[in-house]
């Protein structure tokens, strides 16, 4: 009986935390996890370690800097083997605001494997340990056998800036969004149909200033921030919609059509001969307005 | 010289804030006069909430030293030094530097013009001792020879990285790793429509 | 007596952030000291160069979590004495609610850190938990718990609504309190005294000499405060005095802290009552012309500058900053010096470095 207590008694599960060049918001938020009760990661069974060698889970922060990345790949070697490694916030997946600088060396896939992201910019607790859960399971199911149930959260209705949401039916193409977004989280591609939008999570730092300068409110933030994932699903994690073309009522040509939202925030109340602008091509507009194409 | 040291006991009295910004900056233009030379001339801006900020673009390199003495002696504290390759600065030849100091809340920016190659400062560091990183980061980023700096180790660059990456304003893809980028995008935009 | 080099890394001196120092001891005593940072060195003033005035407020707002939005707004305020664009009242207002929230935020938590390394780990948690209930007011106003996105170009994007206003008082006065309570702990805790009391001092002769900023120089006795000296935005409109210290050793920086703090706290009250109505923001999308400019500002950490310069086209040609802890490492020699070894963590901990802000 005093064995099998024993073998049942809860053996905490180890963190080691290693910061490749952070802006240290993950880093002051992960220091929450072990300080404020209300986010203690002992509730997940977990504590922190100072120790690489004894890692379970590493959580890894920060766009890996070119200075730290020897120091960086000298403590992922001290780790055990059968650790599971977690990216924590956006840059260790893609760079964040920082990629493409000559002292970054990310993405850290490039240098060792990832198991877990956890996009934010930072994530607030409540992200972490979700995304410290996901790690667990994953890590029971590599011992145990069977595949990780992603287990649900209780939601609460805080007003934290999460995931961008895109209402494609509101977009006037007019690209504001991608021009003021600091991470380059946001990609416009002209198909054959019409023209899309992509914006990807694992980049987006969760500014909103997309949505601030956005005239239409295409582009909203929502609360939603529960946004851990398997990293093999990095390159999925996207929102995406397409602005289709429509045939110039003059003369036919495939334009983006001007939203109602647009019209309604240049002219408070659009009279039909505004209302018939919105489908005309700019030149059939002038035509309409100056009555010839202005050269 | 006797003149300077009056100017700065009288500078000491008035200060940036003490009513007497007439005599603050007259002060100031002064010392810099008796250091730097006659030509040197501050053009001093106030704002809305009644904060002083000077400009002054020095003669010549060799006017430095001395106007970073007169600023000392002014009780100047050395704020931060910009170097930077100014509008057209390939076209011209030149680059800049400038050292920036607080004088009791009031900012005074000296600006020394210097050629785009092979161009040197001299050290301020036995005047001002906290100019010491502000130089080793200079020396680092940007082609400029700092003379007499006692410890121009490199400081925040990799040894692995290339000298003076500000320089290098173009090309900018095939020095940085800019292809990261694209590289990503492309696996998201892949990605992407592998879905059904 | 012996001498020997030592290196210390993050862990060793109990840092968030990775920084490396290469100690000489004589004896069991610090000699000297060389701080070698860069591990976060992110290129951010090339970065900036490369991306245009708005992807910069985001940008910057990553420099540093801790003081992230003294960065932003300082920033900001250049391109606006650039542009000639003179904020709305209402935004000034804003912006000083969104950096003082900060401040507290900083504080609190520079303090936690020490109270953790001289192993007063009940402290450190209450420290933590009192600071909870700034990080809950962030993340209900603005959104996030650290980085606020409070500015653009010509104001700011966040608003108080009346309910808002309420529920940001409540929260100051809840924090009254335990700040009091905090402040007489570091100041006469005798289980602190022992570890901070005359440790660490940075005599004020050398605070001048190595030419400190922030609470590393008011724990000194230099009264000097980028709000005071340089008032900018709503300041001028705000009272509070400069909180001075005379000891110069980590208790006396600490106190400056709290202190602060505390004012932070009516600073906030202030503004709340004077909280002017109109717009939040001069203009959309301004045009900026070309043209340099200096912004100040009193960051946590002390005195920031910003020096931007433009040529009419939407990136700048130049943007240089200068944090305060840039200012304040070359004096951890003075501090140290004679120190024991086991006291070197506390000592870096209580000028409060900055890493991320350091390296760029």
């Amino acid at each position: 009986m005093h064995i099998q207590a024993e073998e049942n008694a809860i053996v905490p599960v180890r963190l080691f935390r290693i910061n490749t060049g952070s802006c240290n918001g993950c880093d002051v938020e992960l220091a929450v996890t072990s300080a404020v009760t209300e986010f203690d990661v002992e509730q997940l069974g977990c504590r922190y370690t100072e120790a690489a060698r004894e890692a379970d889970i590493l959580l890894i922060t920060g766009p890996l800097t070119v200075r730290a990345r020897e120091e960086v790949l000298r403590l992922y070697a001290e780790t055990p083997q059968d650790k599971v490694t977690v990216a924590v916030g956006v840059c260790p997946v893609s760079g964040g605001v920082f990629r493409d600088s000559y002292a970054v060396d990310g993405p850290l896939e490039r240098h060792l494997p990832v198991d877990v992201n956890i996009p934010g910019c930072p994530p607030r607790p409540q992200a972490l340990l979700a995304g410290i859960a996901e790690a667990l399971e994953l890590r029971r199911a590599r011992r145990e056998g069977g595949a990780p149930v992603r287990r649900a959260l209780p939601v609460d209705n805080f007003p934290a800036r999460g995931r961008l949401s895109y209402d494609a039916g509101s977009c006037v193409d007019c690209r504001i969004c991608r021009h003021v977004c600091a991470a380059g989280a946001i990609r416009f591609e002209e198909g054959e149909t019409g023209v899309s939008l992509t914006l990807w999570h694992n980049s987006c730092v969760f500014c909103g200033l997309c949505s601030h300068y956005c005239p239409t409110g295409a582009l909203s933030v929502t609360g939603d921030w529960r946004l851990d994932h398997p990293a093999a699903d990095a390159f999925r994690q996207v929102e995406r919609g397409e602005v289709p073309y429509a045939p110039c009522v003059g003369c036919g040509e495939p334009i983006i059509p001007a939203a109602p939202q647009l019209l309604h925030a240049a002219f408070r109340r659009p009279n039909p001969d505004i209302e018939r602008l919105k489908s005309l091509c700019p030149a059939c507009r002038q035509q309409m307005s100056i009555g010839v194409p202005r050269r | 010289m006797s003149d300077c040291i009056n100017l700065t006991s009288e500078i000491r009295e008035r200060g940036p804030g003490g009513g007497g910004r007439d005599g603050f900056e007259a002060c100031v233009a002064a010392a810099l006069v008796c250091a730097a030379g006659e030509e040197t001339e501050v053009l001093w801006c106030q704002d809305r909430k009644g904060v002083l900020t000077g400009w002054c673009r020095l003669p010549s390199g060799g006017s430095l030293l001395p106007a970073a003495r007169a600023v000392a002696e002014l009780d100047g504290r050395l704020a931060m030094v910009t170097a930077y390759l100014p509008e057209r600065a390939r076209e011209k030849g030149e680059r800049e530097i400038a050292y920036h100091f607080d004088l009791d809340g009031a900012t005074l920016t000296l600006t020394v013009i210097l050629p785009l190659q092979w161009a040197r400062v001299p050290s301020l560091t036995a005047i001002f001792r906290n100019c010491d990183w502000q130089e080793r980061e200079l020396m680092e980023l940007y082609d400029v020879q700092v003379v007499g700096h006692p410890d121009p180790r490199r400081l925040f660059l990799d040894h692995s990285l290339p000298h003076a990456p500000f320089e290098r304003l173009v090309p900018y893809s095939t020095f940085t790793n800019a292809a990261t980028g694209k590289v990503l995008w492309d696996k998201v935009l892949a990605g992407e429509r592998e879905e059904p | 007596m012996s001498t020997k080099l030592i290196e210390l890394g993050p862990h060793q001196l109990a840092l968030e952030e990775p920084m490396y120092f290469r100690v000489k001891l004589e004896g069991d005593r610090v000699a000297d000291l060389d701080v070698l940072p860069g591990q976060v060195h992110r290129g951010m003033e090339h970065l900036v160069m490369r991306r245009n005035f708005y992807q910069n407020i985001t940008l910057l707002e990553r420099l540093c979590s801790l003081c992230s939005n003294s960065h932003p707004s300082t920033f900001c305020a250049a391109v606006e004495e650039v542009a000639g664009i003179t904020i709305p009242e209402r935004a000034e207002y804003l912006r000083a609610v969104a950096d003082e929230i900060k401040r507290i935020a900083s504080h609190l938590f520079c303090c936690a850190v020490q109270a953790n390394v001289i192993g007063e780990t009940a402290l450190f948690r209450r420290v933590m938990e009192v600071r909870e209930i700034m990080q809950r007011a962030k993340e209900a106003i603005y959104g996030n718990r650290m980085d606020l996105a409070a500015n653009v170009i010509g104001g700011v994007r966040y608003d108080l609504s009346v309910e808002g206003a309420a529920y940001l008082a409540r929260q100051m006065e809840a924090m009254k309190q335990p700040l009091d309570e905090l402040y007489l702990q570091y100041s006469n805790n005798p289980a602190l005294l022992v570890r901070m009391a005359g440790v660490g001092v940075l005599p004020r002769a050398a605070a001048r000499e190595y030419a400190v900023v922030g609470p590393v120089a008011r724990g000194c006795g230099i009264d000097y405060d980028v709000r005071k000296k340089s008032p900018y935005g709503a300041y001028d409109r705000l009272e509070f005095e400069v909180a001075v210290q005379e000891g110069g050793d980590v208790r006396a920086r600490n106190l400056v802290r709290l202190a602060e703090a505390r004012q932070s706290v009516s600073l906030i009250e202030q503004c709340l009552a004077q909280l002017p109505a109109g717009p939040l923001c001069a203009d959309t999308l301004p045009e900026i012309p070309a043209g340099e400019a200096i912004a100040k500002s009193e960051a946590p950490r002390g005195e920031l500058m910003y020096y931007l310069r433009t040529d009419g086209s939407d990136m700048p040609v130049r943007l240089k900053w200068r944090v305060p802890s840039y200012m304040n490492w070359d004096a951890l020699k003075v501090m140290l010096k004679g120190e024991p070894v086991a006291n070197i963590p506390l000592i870096v901990n209580s000028i409060d470095p900055c890493i991320a802000c350091t390296d760029r």
